[in-house]
């Protein structure tokens, strides 16, 4: 029997890939109206820039997933990248790595303590942690930027395999990974799980709170992850950097099918929504829009495609789809 | 019946509560004294905490009403931006109309935050979020980015404006006057009908909706009322700095929502109380205040004041566990 591709189908893919559909219409559009948008050299650049953002996302879908929120992302960033700095100083290129990962793992675990242990709930958890790992930052690196000068560290910051840059395919790597992980392994269903309903999670014998740990030990490790990659591409520690970063990944996710109560939400969908604003990123600069335009543009995106999102729970009920 | 009573209760006083928070707010208040030598009670310096708090006290109280719903408004710093910019962009045609305007556009962006969040039913979080970065960005391009000091044709901000805020009346600034008729207007409408219908919104909304409360118009009304409150603080802005400033509030959000959680409500929402709320950001404030005196230096200041939040918050969080 040959399989037939109903029309419906295509619809029915459509709708529940609109961030997809999104992202193909933009780069379609920006290729034929934008010039140097399809360039090698723009789309490298797209995915240097949101690489960063990518490692950021994947850990804010884990907490996502399981109704939590990690503010503390951005502000995470900042630290690490004044501890890879440090450490580079003092130790050397592989302590500074580890240690920088060690440190952001400690440090999102400890917003998994907070969050799973007290009923503090993870938005004012991490909003506190926020201004503790920006005033470490700070403190660390006297509000200076400090200056790497290790050839190999700074040059795996601009290096690329192919003309794609080696962080954007360590990301594509670690998606990979992760849908893996989420889709496949049980500690992947339970996260699903405790997102979709805590209570029944928990009485059908799920560690509700060291799976709540677990996620915001990721998205602390990702956060270190994403840290050192912008540390090595701005050849620098600065205590001011990522700002902001935290509400780009939790937008990615959202506008990936992300729904902000837990529960709901994808790998692919967040890959795409990172790539969706990196693109719409590009084109804004590229056209010429005043900066001062493109947060308008943004949100009214943001808001588009939550709408849309929810329409589409609304139609299937509960029969949205899970990963 | 016993459900309402317990509510009621929680929403008039939570004496455990209230009395914990003062505790931490007593600690701080004798840290600072014997830190300063004195010169944290003197009433310059509390006056000062006054004149840097009146607006965040303002738009926490906003900010309060929402978080009692269950909902949450991260749009109220730039909210407070562009008030601040149309006030002093629109000052060709007077102070009032100017203020009216600002107070309009505040209005409709409150009616789109909630009427995307009740009728469009998505997030809270997202829809602010969002409209964050909209409203931020169309104050930037009002006012081309960046500090604006003169309206359109070149008016100036009136005199009477910056005196009005450094003025006082027996001895009291007259923004402690606006922050104490804003906190009386709360109080009258949290004990109206509609108060309580916010409150059991937040308890439960489809229980609310079910018991014949028009939930949606009163989800409404929070954003709406948070944002005219915004409004408020952008002229008392405008007021104190004498400038429309687009970058201006950016800690808006998280300082008003920290001082709400510290004040403990929560923010799945059905608790709150003014009382709580003030103390919440009188605790914020004495505790910037306090840095500044002992000399923290400005890095580290970010850092204990999460700790202080977290400590706040879980003090509260624990109570609610027994």
């Amino acid at each position: 029997m040959r399989a037939k591709i109903y029309p419906s189908q295509v619809v029915g893919f459509a709708e529940q890939n609109s961030a997809l559909v999104a992202l193909v219409i933009v780069c379609l559009l920006g290729a034929l109206f934008v010039s140097n948008f399809a360039s090698g050299m723009n789309l490298s650049a797209i995915l240097f820039q949101y690489a960063i953002i990518g490692f950021l996302g994947l850990g804010q879908l884990l907490v996502i997933l399981t109704g939590g929120i990690d503010l503390s992302q951005g502000a995470q960033v900042a630290m690490i990248s004044i501890i890879t700095a440090v450490l580079m100083r003092q130790a050397g290129v592989l302590p500074a790595v580890l240690g920088s990962l060690l440190v952001g793992t400690v440090f999102g675990l400890t917003n998994g303590l907070l969050v799973s242990r007290t009923r503090m709930p993870a938005f004012v958890v991490t909003l506190g942690t926020m201004g503790v790992a920006r005033g470490l930052a700070q403190v660390i690196s006297d509000s200076k930027p400090i200056a790497i000068e290790v050839g190999s560290f700074v040059d795996f910051g601009r290096s690329t395999l192919a003309g794609i840059p080696v962080s954007a395919i360590l990301w594509v790597v670690v998606s990979l990974g992760l849908w893996f992980f989420l889709a496949q392994r049980r500690t992947g269903r339970h996260i699903y799980a405790v997102g979709g309903s805590e209570e029944s999670a928990r009485l059908s014998g799920i560690a509700v709170k060291n799976v709540k740990l677990l996620v915001f030990g990721l998205s602390g490790l990702l956060s270190a992850v994403g840290g050192i990659i912008w540390t090595a591409r701005l050849s620098s520690g600065s205590p001011l950097g990522g700002n902001g970063y935290e509400m780009e990944s939790i937008a990615a996710v959202i506008v990936g099918g992300g729904y902000m109560l837990g529960g709901i939400g994808t790998v692919s969908g967040t890959v795409v929504g990172v790539l969706l604003f990196g693109v719409i990123n590009s084109i804004l600069n590229l056209v010429g829009i005043s900066p001062y335009w493109q947060g308008t543009i943004k949100g009214i995106l943001i808001l588009a495609a939550v709408a849309l999102s929810q329409f589409r729970r609304i139609d299937h009920g509960s029969q949205a789809r899970r990963s | 019946m016993q459900n309402i009573l317990q509510r009621y209760r929680s929403t008039s006083f939570d004496t455990q509560s209230v009395l914990k928070i003062l505790m931490i707010l007593v600690g701080l208040v004798l840290l600072a004294s014997a830190f300063s030598q004195g010169v944290f009670l003197q009433p310059k310096n509390l006056v000062n905490l006054i004149y840097q708090n009146a607006l965040l006290i303002v738009i926490a109280l906003g900010q309060m009403l929402v978080i009692i719903t269950g909902g949450i408004d991260l749009s109220v710093g730039s909210m407070l931006a562009i008030s601040s910019v149309l006030v002093v962009l629109f000052q060709d045609y007077g102070l009032p109309a100017s203020i009216a305007i600002a107070l309009i556009a505040s209005v409709a962006f409150g009616l789109v935050n909630g009427f995307l969040v009740t009728y469009v039913r998505l997030p809270a979080f997202v829809v602010t979020l969002a409209t964050m970065q909209i409203i931020s960005s169309i104050a930037k391009v009002l006012s081309g980015g960046g500090a604006i000091y003169t309206g359109l044709h070149g008016a100036e901000i009136p005199v009477g404006l910056g005196e009005f805020y450094k003025n006082t009346l027996a001895g009291i600034p007259y923004p402690l006057f606006v922050c104490l008729i804003v906190i009386g207007l709360a109080a009258l409408y949290l004990r109206s009908s509609i108060g309580h219908y916010t409150f059991s919104i937040g308890g439960n909304e489809r229980a609310a909706y079910l018991s014949g409360i028009p939930t949606r118009l009163v989800k409404m009304a929070v954003y709406v009322i948070s944002a005219a409150l915004c409004c408020l603080g952008g002229v008392l802005f405008v007021a104190r700095v004498g400038m429309g400033d687009p970058q201006t509030g950016t800690w808006i959000p998280l300082d008003s929502i920290a001082a709400v959680s510290i004040g403990g409500a929560s923010l799945s929402g059905g608790t709150g109380t003014i009382l709580g709320t003030l103390i919440g950001v009188v605790i914020l404030s004495v505790l910037n205040n306090i840095m500044n005196l002992l000399g923290v230096p400005p890095t580290l200041q970010p850092a204990i004041k999460g700790i202080v939040i977290l400590l706040a918050v879980y003090l509260n969080s624990a109570r609610k566990q027994n």
